[in-house]
């Protein structure tokens, strides 16, 4: 066949080897792979915010963000098991083979954000697409003002990469706040919903980009107090989750109004969000 | 460009040249019902170039109601995946297409081919298609392409291109392929008059599609620009969404529409299937996420969203022209009475129910 771009990874899945699986929080694992193919081993390039289709053998494919960042980590997918292909990569083990195309999306516009102050705002699993971006900030961290993660989970075992959350907390010039929902027994951290940390944490709001993942209701309470504050739309940034068959623009299952999430996202601004005409 | 006569009594030759090094697609009449079907022909002489608009378009030619793109084996004792692309180039002749069908085509070439990914299932199939056009000197009941800049004479993606004159079609060859086939059958050249009396049956035959489409009340333009500017009322979209059955017949008969799904299939004798199917932003799981998140689920939400995608300018960009193609079949199959016609009618009249 064919192949015009990206020759390896676009319409065919490429096979990769599981070469390590962590259990994160309850439902979600994150799953080390390496590439069959040398050649895509040594080099895949990816942009932090973009996304692959994760072929599981025998069970389908589905859109997955990448959190892992290409000058720091190895390779990973962290993965919920919600529904019948992400609940069949939960059954696989170590040494079992995956399929992977792309990588797919925009990313984040990193070119644009250099000497701005940079707020992380993410509920639950909303870390997992922000990941990559930030240790993408901590890597070059003089390119940038404040950086301030503020994040929240209904409880601490909800918590994503706690193990990460706390290596950053020690790094000079990262700021972390992390709430739960309700206070618990041996929790002494923030308690209460992600967006009363906006306060906490004096974000600032001239010269700031903010990047807001997470579910409808934590997003839409975290936009509300952030325009609140002055932030304009065009400051905050997302990454959009979307039923995707084929990741190329084609199948058209991603939708939102006029844009393909697939090839003009994932990441969009609040303001072009705003303008889709349909409900996120 | 030389144009030829094709003498109706050398049609069978005509058709027996392309059978010769193409699987033949084209019009058939149903023995029984007296339906005309555009498919897979087992001989090229049992196609009728005469016969009316077919219920379905020739878009399964190249984009199949279902196919495997690529099949798989995982030995998951031995941790081996053996991935098997699908050799889907096959020669294909599709005879007898209308303007309104080949427009439709031309969508699939700029959506498939001319955007930031070539979609290399669909490129595949195309890479061997011949396609005879033929001009509707007479319109169908159904028929608007008039209002859709399609029709009803094909202006360009023909290898040839068929005018009724009576006693002879007209040949119009588009491309060298088209130019070699008619060198082949040795055809007369067309004589000075023939560009004329095709002018006149296609000026004829536009005059007839007026009528129709006045009675169809196809002002496509008019929805295009409300459409477009948002200038339309959300109960208007609820009475469409009240019409709505969610069959997705009007995407299925749809010479434009080409949403699909994956799904991996596992076969009973091991490995697995990759199968492409239609499918069609009417049903209610079009958009559902793994956690049964819908963004789309009222129905009006999804049924806005098709006619938007056929008719509102930015979405027109991705075929640079409407996607509606004038066909009328989305009119004839609705069980709900809102095909594009009856849709068009309510936008401009705001009508609510």
């Amino acid at each position: 066949m064919d192949m015009t771009r990206n020759a390896a990874a676009v319409s065919l899945p490429v096979p990769a080897e599981i070469t390590q699986i962590r259990e994160e929080i309850e439902d979600v694992k994150t799953f080390y792979f390496r590439f069959e193919d040398p050649e895509l081993e040594r080099s895949f390039p990816i942009r932090s915010g973009q996304f692959v289709m994760c072929t599981v053998f025998g069970a389908g494919e589905f859109a997955v963000s990448l959190p892992w960042s290409p000058e720091q980590d190895r390779r990973h997918l962290s993965v919920r098991s919600v529904g019948k292909v992400t609940s069949a990569l939960h059954g696989l083990r170590v040494g079992d083979k995956i399929g992977i195309r792309g990588p797919f999306g925009n990313g984040f516009p990193f070119a644009e954000l250099s000497g701005r102050n940079l707020i992380y705002v993410a509920g639950g699993i909303g870390l997992i697409p922000l990941r990559s971006s930030i240790v993408h900030a901590l890597l070059h961290r003089e390119d940038f003002g404040r950086i301030i993660l503020l994040y929240g989970a209904k409880s601490s075992r909800e918590l994503m990469y706690r193990p990460n959350i706390e290596e950053w907390r020690k790094r000079d010039g990262f700021e972390t706040y992390v709430t739960i929902d309700r206070p618990e027994p041996g929790w002494d951290g923030e308690t209460g919903f992600v967006h009363t940390l906006i306060e906490k944490a004096n974000v600032p709001i001239e010269n700031t980009t903010a990047f807001v993942c997470g579910p409808p209701v934590m997003f839409n309470a975290v936009i509300g107090e952030l325009s609140r504050r002055g932030l304009k739309d065009d400051c905050i940034i997302s990454t959009l989750e979307r039923h995707m068959k084929c990741g190329i623009g084609k199948c058209q299952h991603c939708a939102i109004g006029r844009t393909l999430v697939c090839t003009d996202g994932p990441v969009y601004t609040y303001k072009q969000i705003k303008t889709l005409g349909e409900t996120i | 460009m030389t144009m030829h006569l094709l003498a109706k009594s050398d049609v069978p030759r005509f058709l027996s040249a392309l059978s010769g090094r193409f699987e033949m697609y084209g019009p058939q009449v149903h023995p029984e019902s007296g339906d005309v079907f555009f498919d897979l022909a087992a001989d090229g002489s049992r196609i009728r170039l005469d016969a009316p608009i077919p219920v379905n378009s020739p878009k399964f030619a190249v984009f199949p109601h279902w196919e495997r793109i690529l099949s798989y084996a995982y030995d998951r004792e031995n941790k081996e995946v053996k991935i098997i692309p699908e050799d889907l180039v096959r020669p294909k002749a599709l005879v007898g297409v209308r303007a309104c069908d080949l427009t439709g085509l031309l969508c699939f070439d700029r959506f498939f081919l001319g955007q930031e990914f070539v979609d290399e299932f669909y490129r595949a199939h195309r890479r061997k298609i011949f396609i005879v056009s033929v001009t509707c000197t007479a319109p169908f009941p159904q028929c608007f392409c008039v209002c859709t800049d399609s029709g009803p004479y094909a202006a360009e993606g023909y290898d040839v291109n068929l005018t009724d004159l009576g006693e002879s079609y007209l040949l119009e060859p588009g491309s060298e392929a088209g130019r070699a086939l008619a060198a082949e059958l040795g055809l007369a050249e067309a004589g000075p008059d023939a560009a004329r009396r095709r002018d006149e049956a296609v000026d004829r035959s536009i005059s007839l599609f007026e009528a129709k489409a006045v009675e169809n009340k196809a002002w496509i333009s008019r929805a295009v620009n409300r459409l477009t500017t948002g200038f339309v009322k959300n109960e208007t979209w609820e009475y469409i969404g009240k019409q709505c059955f969610e069959c997705g017949a009007c995407s299925f008969v749809c010479p434009s529409c080409s949403c699909f799904n994956i799904e991996d299939v596992n076969r009973q004798s091991g490995g697995t299937d990759r199968l492409r199917t239609w499918d069609s932003c009417s049903f209610e799981g079009y958009a559902r996420m793994a956690g049964e998140h819908n963004p789309r689920r009222p129905v009006e939400d999804r049924r806005n969203k098709r006619f938007f995608c056929k008719l509102s300018y930015s979405q027109s960009k991705k075929y640079l022209r409407p996607g509606c193609v004038g066909c009328g079949r989305c009119v004839r199959v609705c069980p709900g009475d809102i095909g594009m016609t009856n849709v068009v009618t309510a936008i401009r009249r705001d009508i609510t129910g």
